[in-house]
């Protein structure tokens, strides 16, 4: 069916388009304008059209987003299920997930910790997930078998094997590490770890695990660049940690997860822990113009209650009496294990509302947004429903000052946020949440409107309101199919699972296999993410390539 | 495959049109058991939201202990793997962990990872068997059971309670762990020995690492949880009848429902052994149940209708008790017996059909 999209103002940054135009589609992509007859005309005169938003780090699924829902029951409301929408109106489950980026016109979102050890049921929840196309990446860099092999000195190539070996069988989009070594430490009774402290037992760092693991992500070819969670989240002179880390990967290609969590600078050097932190925003973004190779996702906090989610169980457990109700949950893993501690952003209190600014100005000094994308680290900063607001207060500099006059006035003292004038314009909107998070992931057939890409199209009314018009969207097109209108969900479309094309190296597959009977009295079929495991969804993965 | 109708031989088209029709005349149905592989788990779900059912598994006793106190003070919990590879001091408390082969396991090894490696592995136990085969230290549970025992030795652990007492010693051992780990059944243990022994172990954890290492029931329920939490947002028991899924452990019990007169339907799942519910034959009841199992007979329910068994003649993502996670498990001897799940979803279909709608 040929469609056409007819008098929108269409925005695609990496085509140089804003202007009123069309757009048509064919078979679920995007094709060239046609002389046909349309069988299908969308009138969007009076709209904004864009690709379907992408998310590159939300933390949508996985056994520690299960145990935040044990731990906080009564976070989310659940509402009265219209017929035909099963479960989307229960607050918190996967299909409200699903259907609250669709109606915001996301189309693909990424859950950034896939546990190899835990992957099967991430997958299954994954796959429950619908409206989206999804993935995950594979968390490395605490797991003994990777540290033995970096403690006994074995060559890049093991090291390699290995990595590709835990992509293929856990179908992983990429890898991430998360606080290298910090977890096993932790085990091990260390409080803090930073970049170049020893990991007990094992004789690597932070930075040798790290360093390792980008050396192996290049080499396999895996799109997505290695995904750093750094040491130290959250705690003054966390910007230290940042910028060191970007110095150790040497030019190699680098992902920062949540910047804002480390753009806190030492406000008195004399007494970092005590002495408070003061923005480091400018300091961050310096660092990113001077290191082409690097990209962040902002970690943007928003008000009100959330919990925190993270494989990072040194941290967690750092932040344990900070929890807000007091109750938390610590699970020392296979690997990293997790930590899910409620914590309130208190509105208009001093800490969050610094952090709530270092965020929105990480994004206003950002020279080139495709590097510095648009995440809440769901649901760590707060609940990715909050995008729409957050967009408001960069495209409107007014708004953005109301809200700066309510909160205290350390916000103009510790941050630069106040003095910043800068909008953001549609096509830096895009940028920050379309073709910066779509090419930071690899996925070169989404994020954009140029011919060929999947017809995942977001059309938006063109509001002032800001919030209003990125909150519900108009029209949301999955590939080519109405799947939202007029911000509600009108088709319920499964979409797929995007998974690396990679394939376990035999030897290190037999040599896993030993090594995971001897650890576990089990082998790699219980680590496995079969298709069979998927009986209702057949066709539920995509592959995605290799980088040549 | 076989089915039966009012005890009567039946093709599986006729029992599950005749399923459909039951539970479409009901006003309460519950659908209980859910001791199946997680697609069985998920098509009773997508069919309990349809209906307007409640959901109640029959792990529900030991799930609730863990759940409960979970959700009031949190958990700090490790695995099998790590117990066995990290652990120098393990507690084990009452007598279910030694059902199995998890203490000879943790007994055999010594500490090969962290800081312990290369120490000895020290074995405690509370209010156990005082299991001769295991070499360990026994400390007896007090009269008033184990939560009694726990908030005594936590008293002591704490400085709260002063003395020789042999809890003290216990104490004194517990804080000398590098890396001590709890073993524990939810269920034995009760909801507030539960918490009162995370209270203990967020306070080990002040100055050592200390973590629960649960057992499971043997019924899935923990994929159950899993399942439901996604699916739901919330754990088992969920009912659906007034358009959203509310989790309620009281209102949604399937056999209270049924006393009370409740409930008018039941829809039993069991595609994995569970043992069988009283109120079967007092109500109008669907059974869904593996094949080969002594429920698949024709007087067991009103309609029965037999199924694959994961893991034995059909492959299904099932809890596995040595990992700790949800894996796949393959069919020993695959056959072309129809899964659970495919019953559920034709049950589905057939009330879809007929307009059926909470």
């Amino acid at each position: 069916m040929l469609t056409r999209i007819h008098g929108g103002r269409v925005i695609d940054p990496t085509a140089g388009r804003d202007a009123v135009g069309d757009i048509w589609i064919e078979d679920g992509r995007v094709v060239a304008p046609s002389e046909r007859k349309p069988d299908r005309t969308i009138d969007a005169t009076g709209c904004v059209v864009m690709a379907g938003g992408v998310e590159v780090h939300s933390h949508i699924a996985g056994g520690n987003v299960v145990m935040s829902r044990l731990l906080l029951p009564d976070l989310y409301v659940s509402e009265s299920a219209p017929n035909g929408h099963p479960f989307a109106h229960a607050g918190g489950s996967g299909s409200w997930v699903g259907a609250n980026y669709a109606r915001m016109g996301y189309t693909t979102a990424v859950e950034p910790a896939l546990p190899p050890s835990n992957a099967l049921a991430t997958h299954l929840e994954l796959a429950d997930i619908p409206l989206l196309d999804r993935g995950g990446l594979a968390v490395l860099g605490n797991d003994d078998h990777l540290l033995q092999l970096l403690r006994d000195g074995e060559g890049k190539q093991a090291v390699r094997d290995l990595v590709q070996q835990t992509l293929a069988h856990s179908r992983g989009l990429g890898v991430k590490c998360i606080n290298a070594g910090g977890a096993s430490a932790f085990k091990d009774g260390v409080l803090k770890l930073s970049l170049d402290d020893e990991i007990p037992c094992y004789g690597l760092t932070t930075r040798k695990i790290m360093s390792a693991l980008l050396d192996a992500v290049e080499e396999i070819g895996v799109p997505h660049p290695l995904h750093v969670h750094c040491n130290n989240l959250g705690l003054p002179g966390a910007d230290d940690s940042l910028v060191a880390t970007l110095e150790a990967a040497e030019g190699r290609r680098i992902h920062f997860a949540h910047a804002q969590f480390y753009a806190y600078g030492v406000v008195d050097p004399e007494n970092p822990m005590t002495g408070g932190f003061r923005s480091a925003a400018e300091r961050i973004n310096a660092a990113m113009e001077a290191h082409p190779n690097a990209t962040y996702d902002v970690g943007q906090v928003v008000f009100g209650q959330t919990v925190t989610i993270s494989l990072d169980i040194l941290r967690q457990f750092g932040g344990r009496k900070g929890a807000k109700p007091k109750k938390w949950v610590l699970s020392a893993g296979d690997a990293e294990g997790g930590g899910v501690v409620p914590f309130l952003y208190r509105p208009r209190g001093p800490v969050s509302s610094l952090q709530w600014a270092i965020g929105l100005e990480l994004m206003l000094l950002s020279s080139n947004p495709e590097r510095t994308i648009l995440t809440t680290d769901h649901p760590n900063g707060g609940v990715f429903t909050e995008y729409p607001r957050i967009i408001h207060l960069l495209m409107d500099a007014e708004e953005r000052a109301r809200e700066i006059a309510t909160l205290p006035a350390v916000v103009g003292e510790r941050s630069g946020l106040p003095k910043i004038e800068r909008e953001y314009s549609f096509s830096e909107i895009a940028q920050l949440t379309r073709s910066g998070p779509a090419k930071l992931l690899g996925l070169t057939d989404r994020g954009h409107l140029r011919e060929g890409a999947k017809a995942d199209v977001a059309i938006y009314r063109d509001q002032k309101d800001r919030t209003a018009m990125f909150s519900h969207a108009k029209l949301v097109l999955k590939d080519g199919q109405p799947i939202v209108e007029d911000g509600e969900v009108v088709a319920w479309f499964s979409g797929k699972t995007l998974s690396l094309d990679v394939e376990a190296d035999a030897g290190m597959e037999k040599r896993a296999e030993s090594y995971l009977q001897d650890r576990f009295g089990a082998g790699l079929d219980t680590f496995a993410v079969p298709d069979a495991a998927f009986p209702e969804n057949t066709g539920t993965f995509e592959d995605v390539a290799c980088r040549a | 495959m076989a089915a039966w109708v009012k005890g009567g031989a039946a093709d599986v088209d006729a029992a599950v049109e005749a399923a459909a029709d039951l539970l479409a005349a009901s006003r309460v149905p519950v659908l209980a058991g859910l001791s199946a592989e997680v697609s069985a788990l998920r098509a009773a779900y997508r069919l309990a939201e349809t209906l307007g059912a409640s959901l109640d598994p029959v792990s529900g006793p030991s799930v609730y202990a863990e759940l409960g106190a979970l959700s009031a003070g949190g958990a700090m919990t490790t695995t099998r793997a790590e117990t066995i590879g990290r652990a120098d001091v393990v507690l084990i408390l009452g007598n279910r962990p030694w059902d199995g082969d998890l203490i000879a396991e943790i007994a055999e090894a010594a500490p090969s990872r962290g800081r312990a490696a290369g120490g000895e592995r020290a074995l405690l136990s509370l209010g156990g068997p005082q299991n001769g085969a295991t070499r360990h230290v026994a400390y007896a549970a007090e009269a008033g059971g184990l939560a009694v025992s726990l908030g005594h030795l936590r008293a002591f652990a704490k400085g709260h309670l002063a003395g020789e007492a042999a809890y003290a010693d216990l104490a004194r051992r517990l804080y000398a762990a590098q890396y001590g780990v709890v073993v524990y059944d939810p269920e034995e243990v009760g909801e507030l020995g539960v918490e009162m022994l995370q209270g203990l172990i967020r306070d080990l954890n002040e100055s050592t690492r200390f973590f629960a290492l649960t057992l499971a029931d043997p019924f899935q329920g923990r994929a159950a949880v899993q399942l439901s939490a996604w699916t739901t947002g919330q754990a088992p028991r969920v009912g659906f009848g007034r358009h959203q899924p509310e989790h309620d452990p009281w209102r949604f019990d399937s056999a209270r429902q049924i006393a009370a007169g409740e409930a008018d339907a039941a829809l039993w799942l069991a595609s994995l052994p569970a043992p069988r519910p009283a109120w079967l034959g007092s109500l109008p009841t669907v059974a869904i149940v593996g094949e080969g199992s002594p429920e698949a007979a024709g007087e067991t329910a009103e309609i029965v209708i037999t199924v694959g068994v994961p893991g034995q003649n059909v492959g299904g993502a099932l809890w596995n008790e040595r990992r700790g996670v949800i894996a796949y498990t393959e069919p020993k001897a695959a056959t072309d017996a129809q899964t659970a799940a495919g019953v559920l979803a034709r049950i589905r279909d057939r009330l879809i059909e007929k307009g059926v709608s909470c």
